[in-house]
């Protein structure tokens, strides 16, 4: 069977078969042909030696070095023989521009040519890049006429009915109400309905748009749809080698938090972005705000810069872009009007970033808290073109400006650098450093068991309070160093003479093998009393010092030896200003890109179904828009409300198009016109997300724990654990294993999630403790509220699957009921349980109909 | 399922009853979101070409094995070894230009040059009609030399420990993450059994390898398998008791009701796709301890793989539930072997002590693995490779280690097609550069697919482009 399979002409080489002497057909392989090896030189990007070769028409007028095509006579066309070419300076594609063409496709294009080189008559050029969707300019369009008027909602309708009319398809009809509610619980605030909420809209005329403003203003809200934007955005805690940070940062939930914050308080989109990329730069003295720069602190790569500004670069560029600007690291983009010093302009807006932890209230240790922010660590730092991308080739005879594709540039990029207040250089100056350093000297104080505990904590407090009296001397002027200094030195003797004392308890009990080693700790210990004492007698150094108060640690690298950090970077008292220059440009209402790609993430997860498939894309190479207008009217919508997400929720949730049913019943004739539902005529049924199903089976429960914010659970503490999914630690190593089944996101890269259906979902349904004992507490509250059978049943369905059973769903749920009650051991409670949890792996539960 | 749904070729394909269930179902499970994405569709499990090997055995040395004392050995380094590689004749070695590969991820104190020769640890003879010479710490892969290839002019190009994932990616670290071979495989050709994740791992995976799919979806990453009859597979048995009767209620129940909202929602692939997914799961639940469960295995069988032998047992043990997977069909079984630090072959010090205590433990199952297959007719079409991230210095480090050294290097593989007793390639007098028919890991690769049926650059995903050198080249002399 499988040696009968169709034997395709580039598979030719393997197989080793000369093709068939047949007519060759341009259109079908010739031109695909050139299209892929030649256009991105010589098509509608660029031209090089005036020679394009995107029609038959262009390749006889040729270029610089004549035509290209000698029809007939294939030894005399210009195009074979630069291919064949032996020596490297001649052949095309260049070394490293592209492989040489194989044996058949040079065969190929040699008979198309000796057959004349027939094209067809009317053979269209490739147009011009700046003609491409995306890089014209967003114009607001009109909202159409339609027929199915009494259909649409709103004008989001309209473009999706002109649309169903033109290709003569009828839309679906709406989903029942059940359907409905879950669909909007479990998209806007990702947790199903209770029953009363289900029956609360029973007799409320208006409940559907009651209960979209009402989720919209739910703080569950902000939590499900930051989940989707750490998914685009690549929310990672940090990762590494046992206890090495390598990747990320520590405390990264602040970002979390500050997402889920900045949503709740619906605060728009570009104030968002301009934060994320810049509030060191914007609000350079708002820690609240400050933690929006986990986004870039994310991309930490503790033994190469390279990665770092790379990383940085292609996630910019395709979640807030659209743009695959990654491709042009090493040459000029392929497809969309992108230099390779594009790329490097780019870069320069991130070159000077670093990273560090700034200390919050009531915490003095970096490792058990601070923000994670970024900071113009390394001003001067220089750009440099790599050659053809490698790291180890920099062009240094320019270095290259931050810029932005001359394309996109509406405006002359103005950068102009930011003075930072004094508390962001020299960041103890924050009052709360040296408060919490006061307050857990004073605490360990009081909470002093015994006289050397005691002892110490007192010396230990009197030695925070005279650095602090120091610190705020020498602030005016003054100088206590001294006092501090010797405060210190106090708590050094006090240390030192505990350590004796330490040393003297492990020497009475050594036995005599272990007893010339401690009588030796012992007398090094005496020493040291010795030493610490003499100190505190001696006049202070001119040059010591005492212990500065951290108000920031500075996130050490290691990219010159991977067993030492490098040398501390310092906190510069201005910043390069380029970030910001970059956020004012990406949110400016002129960017031709940011809210078009912002529309169609926010379409995207509402209706399961982008507008623009390749999301990360939007350059000549991706998808374009099923629905161009469409795109454009919302993405005029987002930036004209100031950049409002909610409007843009409110507008598709409320939409004739987002309410339709899932099912194709009766839809015989559409599926024939659509069967991949291009024109959006019915609803794409969706496999919810890893973190919804966690948490509705939580949810059900009675269980979920519905804390907002806070430290990321670790993995240990995962299993059990009944907070949200969003919370539990989760980076490019560490996750959890019931979230993984179902396709948790990827760190690294995730624009869409995965709906996988694999068979170790139905395993981790049937056999998880998380599902067994959701099972057992579902079963015995709805027990609570419907005791009998044929109530319970209905309600088991309704709330589980937001389904009313069907006689034949009934009958097979009180049969099975019977069943379980019948096996040894069996009753009401562990039937029940059973058929609950068999609505739990029923498709519909993890499915949003 | 009616004729005009997009799923209908792979769905006829599946009725047909042709031996394609399997595949087709497996590319239907696995497929469902990309196939309902416009522009994108994903492979249908299909070989692009008729194909020599059925599946993979994929054993890794996690460290770093010395090529010179295993499958490359020089009498030149035992003849010079004290001297400085700048007093031999072969300083040329050395040229700047000759180590500029190197792409080096994580620098430390390991990956240098080391330049005092280190003379061979072991010794070493010539085995089989094909007189190959293999070190005499691995006599049982020796003995089967005449049925595997060896390619000993491997290269790569980071110094550090990055290179395990280059190796079963294709590419350095610095380039990001990237799909693993084994995943490509399960992307492109599915399983060739319902009962069975296609794609499995075993043995120590090193935290930056821990992972396949990558943009393909974590769907490709290889279930890991545990030799453990207890818990061999996440979420494989309940953690809670529970009847079988019990269970087989809930089964037929979750059967009906599913396929009762069919009447509700039809023409929904994810429907059918999830009702097939729960059959699989429950065969799976109880094909997976049955292909690990050897109690029918004969004592001579165990004997070959060293199972009865307390350094052979973990591994023997894992290479012959390998055989059993791929007598069941299952594509790509992934065993990483020797963990500790970055790998248990990382070797800086006391090699010859690390070297035959790991060889004692790998070469007799290794061996049995390949003379098991041999004789039930499965090399055939089974590919056996062994692979390491790279070789090791041919100087010393410290007073009787070796470094890492990438730029010359051994592996080898074995059946589906390929040639044996063959040792292809090679490094220079003193295992320094790979000198003749140089090969880079991703030739490994495109070995692989060539003898799978796939042609890589059919496989590939629109908005990710491949480079040529991820495609790499077939090693055409190695096959038969």
């Amino acid at each position: 069977m499988r040696l009968t399979l169709p034997v395709f002409l580039s598979t030719l080489p393997f197989i080793g078969i000369a093709p068939l002497a047949a007519e060759v057909d341009y259109g079908k392989s010739v031109k695909p042909l050139l299209k892929e090896r030649c256009y991105s030189c010589h098509g509608g990007l660029k031209q090089k030696a005036g020679l394009r070769l995107d029609t038959v028409a262009g390749m006889l007028i040729g270029g610089d070095e004549g035509p290209a095509l000698a029809p007939g006579d294939a030894g005399k066309s210009h195009i074979l023989n630069r291919i064949l070419a032996t020596d490297l300076d001649e052949r095309m594609p260049p070394k490293h521009e592209g492989e040489p063409f194989t044996t058949a496709q040079a065969q190929l294009l040699r008979e198309w040519i000796a057959g004349g080189a027939k094209g067809p008559v009317d053979e269209k050029p490739e147009s011009d890049p700046r003609e491409h969707w995306a890089f014209r300019q967003r114009v607001r369009p009109p909202v159409p006429e339609i027929e199915n008027a009494a259909w649409a909602n709103n004008p989001i309708d309209a473009f999706i009915a002109r649309q169903h009319q033109k290709h003569g398809i009828l839309p679906q009809k709406q989903a029942p109400r059940e359907v409905l509610i879950r669909r909007l619980y479990l998209d806007l605030i990702g947790i199903p309905p209770t029953p009363a909420e289900i029956a609360a809209t029973e007799n409320d005329d208006g409940w559907y748009d009651s209960t979209v403003n009402r989720l919209l203003n739910d703080p569950r809200h902000g939590e499900r749809w930051a989940r989707h934007w750490m998914d685009i955005w690549r929310y990672s805690d940090w990762w590494g080698l046992g206890d090495q940070l390598r990747n990320s940062q520590k405390h990264m939930w602040h970002w979390r938090d500050w997402i889920v914050e900045s949503l709740n308080a619906n605060l728009p989109y570009d104030e968002m972005l301009r934060q994320m990329l810049a509030a060191d730069e914007l609000y350079p003295a708002d820690p609240q705000k400050l933690r929006a720069t986990g986004f870039l602190a994310r991309n930490f790569f503790l033994f190469n810069r390279n990665p770092w500004m790379e990383e940085t670069v292609e996630h910019v560029s395709k979640g807030l872009l659209g743009l695959t600007m990654n491709c042009t690291k090493c040459h000029d983009h392929k497809y969309d009007p992108i230099t390779q010093v594009d790329y490097y302009r780019m870069r320069a807006f991130f070159e000077p970033v670093h990273v560090r932890l700034d200390a919050v209230p009531g915490e003095t240790e970096f490792d058990k808290n601070g923000i994670p922010r970024v900071f113009d660590g390394l001003p001067s730092e220089p750009t440099f073109r790599y050659i053809r991308g490698e790291e180890s080739k920099p062009d240094k005879s320019a270095p290259i400006a931050p810029g932005v594709p001359a394309l996109l540039e509406f405006a002359p990029l103005e950068v102009r650098p930011v003075e930072l207040p004094l508390a962001g250089r020299e960041p103890e100056r924050n009052a709360w450093v040296m408060e919490s350093h006061l307050a857990a000297a004073q605490k360990k104080n009081a909470d002093a068991k015994d006289g050397r505990g005691r002892e110490l904590a007192k010396a230990e407090l009197e030695g925070v309070e005279a650095r602090i009296r120091a610190t705020r001397a020498e602030w005016s002027g003054g100088d206590a160093r001294e006092d501090a200094i010797r405060a210190e030195q106090r708590i050094a003797v006090v240390n030192a003479r505990h350590a004796v004392a330490d040393a003297e308890a492990i020497l009475e009990k050594a036995d005599a093998q272990k007893k010339p080693d401690a009588e030796k700790k012992v007398t090094d210990a005496r020493d040291k009393v010795v030493k610490s004492e003499k100190a505190l007698t001696e006049p202070v150094k001119p040059d010591a010092m005492f212990t500065r108060f951290a108000g920031a640690q500075w996130t050490p690298t290691r990219f010159k030896d991977s067993t030492k950090d490098d040398p501390r970077i310092g906190f510069p008292a201005s910043s390069t200003g380029r970030r910001s220059a970059l956020a004012a440009w990406i949110t400016d209402t002129r960017n031709l890109l940011s809210s078009r790609v912002a529309v169609n993430h926010i379409w995207t997860r509402h209706m399961g179904q982008p507008l623009v498939a390749t999301m990360f894309d939007f350059g000549r190479k991706g998808a374009g828009p099923t629905h161009p207008e469409l795109l454009d009217w919302l993405a005029s919508e987002l930036v004209e409300s100031g950049w409002d997400m909610r409007h843009i929720h409110r507008l598709i949730v409320t939409s004739a198009t987002y309410r339709m049913s899932s099912s194709l019943l009766g839809a015989e004739a559409s599926v024939a016109r659509d069967p991949d539902n291009h024109q959006m005529w019915h609803r794409l049924p969706q496999r919810i997300e890893s973190e919804v199903v966690r948490d509705s089976l939580l949810a059900l429960a009675g269980e979920l724990d519905t804390t907002l914010g806070g430290p990321s659970i670790p993995p240990a503490a995962q299993d059990a654990s009944k907070r949200r999914s969003l919370y539990f630690f989760h980076s490019n190593i560490e996750k959890n294993r019931f979230l993984s089944t179902f396709d948790a996101a990827d760190v690294k890269d995730c624009y869409r999630r995965d709906q996988s259906i694999v068979p170790q979902q139905a395993l981790a349904m049937s056999n998880s403790a998380l599902v067994h004992n959701a099972a057992e507490k579902i079963a015995a509250r709805i027990t609570n509220a419907a005791p009998d059978e044929s109530g319970f049943v209905r309600a088991a369905w309704m709330q589980i699957l937001a389904i009313t059973p069907n006689e034949a769903e009934f009958a097979a749920s009180t049969r099975s009921l019977a069943e379980w009650r019948a096996l040894p051991g069996g009753n009401d409670t562990t039937a029940r349980t059973h058929l609950v949890r068999a609505l739990l792996s029923h498709n519909d539960f993890v499915t949003l109909r | 399922m009616t004729a005009t749904h997009p799923l209908s070729r792979r769905t006829f394909l599946a009725d047909m009853g042709m031996g394609f269930t399997g595949l087709a179902l497996g590319a239907m499970l696995r497929r469902e979101s990309i196939a309902s994405t416009p522009g994108l569709s994903a492979p249908d499990g299909i070989p692009h070409f008729a194909p020599k090997a059925k599946r993979v055995i994929w054993l890794f040395m996690n460290g770093g094995v010395s090529h010179m004392e295993s499958f490359d050995p020089k009498p030149m380094l035992t003849r010079y070894g004290g001297k400085t590689i700048a007093e031999t004749p072969f300083a040329g070695v050395q040229d700047p230009a000759k180590l500029a590969l190197e792409r080096l991820v994580v620098p430390d104190a390991n990956g240098n040059q080391r330049n005092k020769l280190y003379p061979l640890q072991v010794g070493f003879k010539k085995h089989g009609q094909s007189g190959i010479e293999v070190s005499d710490w691995f006599p049982h892969i020796a003995r089967n030399v005449d049925r595997i290839a060896i390619v000993r002019s491997m290269f790569t190009t980071d110094s550090n420990h990055g290179a395990q994932t280059q190796f079963h990616t294709g590419r350095n670290m610095l380039d990001g993450e990237f799909p693993t071979l084994g995943a490509w495989v399960h992307y492109g050709l599915g399983s060739l059994n319902d009962n069975l994740p296609s794609f499995i791992s075993m043995g120590t995976r090193e935290y930056w390898n821990k992972r396949d799919g990558h943009y393909l979806g974590p769907a490709h990453d290889a279930v890991p398998l545990r030799i453990d009859p207890g818990n061999p597979l996440d979420f494989g048995k309940s953690e809670r008791p529970i009847s079988p009767e019990a269970q087989s209620v809930g089964l037929d129940l979750i059967r009906e009701l599913n396929t009762l909202r069919g009447v509700e929602y039809p023409n929904d692939p994810a429907l059918a796709a999830r009702v097939a997914s729960y059959e699989l799961a429950f065969r799976m639940q109880r094909s997976v301890p049955e292909a690990l469960d050897f109690s029918k295995e004969t004592a001579e069988t165990k004997a070959l793989y060293g199972i009865d032998l307390a350094p052979c047992r973990e591994f023997g043990s894992q290479l012959l539930a390998a055989r059993r997977l791929a007598e069941r069909g299952v594509r790509f079984i992934q065993i990483q072997h020797g963990g500790g630090g970055a790998g248990a072959w990382d070797a800086h010090g006391g090699l010859q002590a690390n070297h035959s205590r790991l060889a004692l433990a790998v070469d007799q199952p290794i061996g049995g693995l390949l003379e098991d297959l041999s004789r039930r007719g499965l090399l055939e079409d089974t590919l056996v490779v062994f692979a390491t991230e790279f070789g090791r210095t041919p100087g010393s480090q410290g007073s009787d280690g070796r470094d890492h050294h990438i730029f010359g290097f051994s592996v080898w593989m074995a059946g589906g097609g390929l040639k044996g007793g063959v040792a292809h390639g090679a490094t220079d007098e003193i295992c320094f550069h790979a000198v003749e028919n140089r090969h880079y890991v991703t030739d490994i690769h495109a070995t692989i697919l060539r003898q799978m049926g796939l042609d890589s650059r059919k496989l590939e995903v629109p908005g990710r482009k491949r480079l040529e050198i991820d495609h790499g080249k077939a090693i055409m002399d190695i096959i038969a």
